[in-house]
């Protein structure tokens, strides 16, 4: 059977849950490009990541924080993917029909990282500072009130259980709406539909949840004594647009290198898309102002501390940088409606969204050991190659299946799409 | 012919009476469908001066008069949402740092990052105004004066009649040519309105 489990071996599992469903695909949905594309990506992420493994050696520090930079930019452009799934699939989208594998074969992407991720637990003594013992003991000059009061939520053990949960939660939901939707593609039963909109109705505030917390305990714990209560939808902002513009740029290879889905995507559904990286752009900009203005009037030096950090010395320039090209240029670029029905500035628009994104979560990440700003080799390699091994996953995934999900009930009114 | 000035007014939908002062034929059609129909056949037949009413927008009639994509009131936006920007700015450091500067908390007399809420409030709300200022310009509204009202069955536009209205300042306009392609058409009633009050059939 097409639709069957795929038992042959878990890295398989981990890659793709479903066995090969490409007989089934209707010709125009089908993945008629070279099969063995996906080892490219997947080899120059290897070959990467093994040159990082040289850094980790020189400088253990460096590595691990330039590995959760970019392990955090894979993980919330996964959560974003499956946000943006679930809101199409409650609200009944029709439009996002024609992208809605895409985005699905984006979102199967949990069990990857959380193997992926298991070389941050060898750093968690350099990550995070609350694991250290002395912090605790009163009677070492070390001694810290405020995380020794914080103890009770940031400890090792909960902490483990917490981000086990959330992968749990994740990989539960990813695999309900990837594997309902393939099944689709063999069995159009309604049922499947059902349960697919079901599936997201009781996803979403679990997935909100285990996100907000999940961008606590990665990322705002890295400084442990800094508290915001908005930053878990920073992380949620920043990701939703990071997946809107890989589902756009791999939409564009798709059509612009391997020829395919011609006349299924069309300026229609750029434009949508666009309006939907528009959109991001405005509400990334609208949440990390909200955060930074609050902070600024209140002007306490607990809360302060952080943004001192990210004003001072070199990473002031990181913070220019991002307002300008992470929120005004994107923004005006993206404002009238001919770029937005473009190919070209929606391919070159995507490439620069999904570096900005990388660009976010380093200035949020490496400024807690690094005074200077700038980027160190490791940033870069360890970004380029976790994300290497992801998208050759990505693709491998992308060219087993139809395109399209074929049986879905509003790819008619996908098909036929007009925004004017 | 038609002067540049004229060719303008009438792409806002106002026309120019000729010197006899005529307005323009208004032909009444029975259906919706009828009146695309004659409106794409009037200006596949060359005429640009022409105008349609009905009671309701009806699908696909931009494409059938040519009309294209409203672009101008993106530019009347932009422009609302520039000057709101602008004018927030200038607002905030005029009334606290200039006029009425008082020491809060020891924080500066003017300062962008709470200004920021109001430039936003105002570029949002001048975008709008903007937005609404050019439609209604582009439009060429409002408009209290109109020598179609002199038609009497010309207020069935606003309750349940189809009208085509071919301007005299066309230049291919001749009132029995046109009359007589509007007759093809399918036209159900044909008069002939002028600028002094009159409409005769």
């Amino acid at each position: 059977m097409a639709d069957e489990i795929n038992r042959s071996s878990f890295l398989k599992w981990l890659v793709d849950p479903i066995e090969s469903t490409n007989d089934v695909a209707k010709r125009a949905y089908r993945f008629v490009g070279n099969r063995r594309v996906w080892l490219v990506p997947l080899a120059l992420g290897i070959a990467l990541l093994t040159v990082s493994a040289l850094g980790l050696v020189q400088s253990p520090e460096d590595f691990f924080f330039a590995y959760l930079a970019g392990w955090s930019f894979l993980l919330t452009t996964a959560l974003g993917g499956l946000f943006f799934l679930i809101f199409n699939h409650i609200t009944r989208a029709s439009w996002s029909v024609v992208v809605n594998r895409i985005n699905e074969t984006l979102v199967w992407a949990f069990p990857l990282l959380l193997v992926l991720g298991v070389p941050l637990l060898f750093g968690m003594h350099d990550l995070y500072h609350w694991t250290h013992e002395a912090l605790y003991d009163p009677s070492s000059p070390q001694y810290d009130e405020v995380l020794a009061g914080k103890r009770a939520y940031l400890n090792v053990p909960f902490w483990s259980v917490r981000i086990i949960v959330y992968f749990a939660a994740w990989t539960l939901l990813s695999y309900r709406l990837y594997t309902f939707s393939l099944r689709q593609d063999v069995d159009p039963d309604p049922e499947l539909q059902k349960k697919l909109r079901s599936t997201s109705a009781w996803g979403l505030p679990l997935l909100a949840v285990t996100t907000a917390f999940a961008s606590y305990d990665i990322l705002m714990s890295t400084d442990p004594h800094w508290f915001s209560t908005i930053f878990g939808v920073y992380f949620f902002a920043g990701g939703t647009l990071c997946a809107v513009a890989v589902i756009s740029l791999v939409t564009l290879l798709l059509q612009r290198t391997g020829g395919l889905l011609q006349n299924v995507v069309t300026p229609e559904h750029y434009h949508d898309l666009g309006k939907y990286l528009f959109g991001f752009v405005i509400f990334w900009a609208y949440i990390a102002f909200s955060q930074y203005m609050l902070y600024w009037y209140g002007g306490i030096p607990e809360e302060t501390v952080w943004f001192q950090h990210r004003l001072r010395g070199g990473w002031a320039w990181h913070s220019a940088v991002l307002v300008l090209f992470h929120f005004l240029v994107p923004f005006l670029i993206l404002l009238p409606q001919i770029t937005k029905r473009s190919t070209v500035v929606m391919s070159i628009m995507s490439v620069w969204i999904i570096g900005m994104h990388w660009f976010d979560l380093h200035w949020i990440v490496l400024p807690v050991i690094r005074d200077g700003g700038g980027f160190h080799w490791l940033d870069i390699t360890c970004w380029l190659g976790l994300t290497g091994i992801f998208a050759g996953a990505l693709m491998y995934r992308l060219g087993r299946h139809p395109l399209v999900p074929q049986n879905h009930p509003y790819l008619g009114e996908s098909l036929q799409f007009e925004n004017m | 012919m038609p002067t540049l000035i004229q060719n303008l007014k009438a792409r806002l939908g106002i026309f120019e009476s000729d010197a006899d002062q005529v307005y323009g034929l208004l032909a009444e059609f029975p259906d919706p469908g009828a009146l695309l129909h004659a409106a794409e056949a009037v200006r596949e037949d060359g005429y640009r001066h022409f105008d349609t009413h009905s009671p309701f927008p009806i699908h696909g009639m931009d494409e059938a008069m040519g009309l294209g994509n409203a672009v101008g009131v993106g530019f009347f936006t932009f422009g609302g949402g520039v000057t709101g920007f602008a004018a927030a700015y200038l607002l905030q450091w005029w009334t606290a740092a200039v006029d009425y500067p008082i020491n809060i908390s020891g924080k500066p007399f003017f300062a962008v990052e709470p200004s920021v809420p109001i430039m936003f409030e105002l570029t949002v709300l001048f975008a709008a105004f903007g937005a609404v200022a050019g439609m209604l310009a582009l439009n060429g509204l409002p408009r209290p004066y109109n020598p179609l009202f002199y038609s009497d069955r010309f207020r069935g536009a606003s309750d349940d009649r189809f009208f085509l209205h071919v301007a005299a300042s066309d230049g291919q306009f001749d009132v029995e040519d046109t009359a007589a392609l509007l007759q093809r058409l399918g036209a159900r009633h044909i008069e002939l309105v002028k600028d002094d009050g009159s409409a005769d059939v």
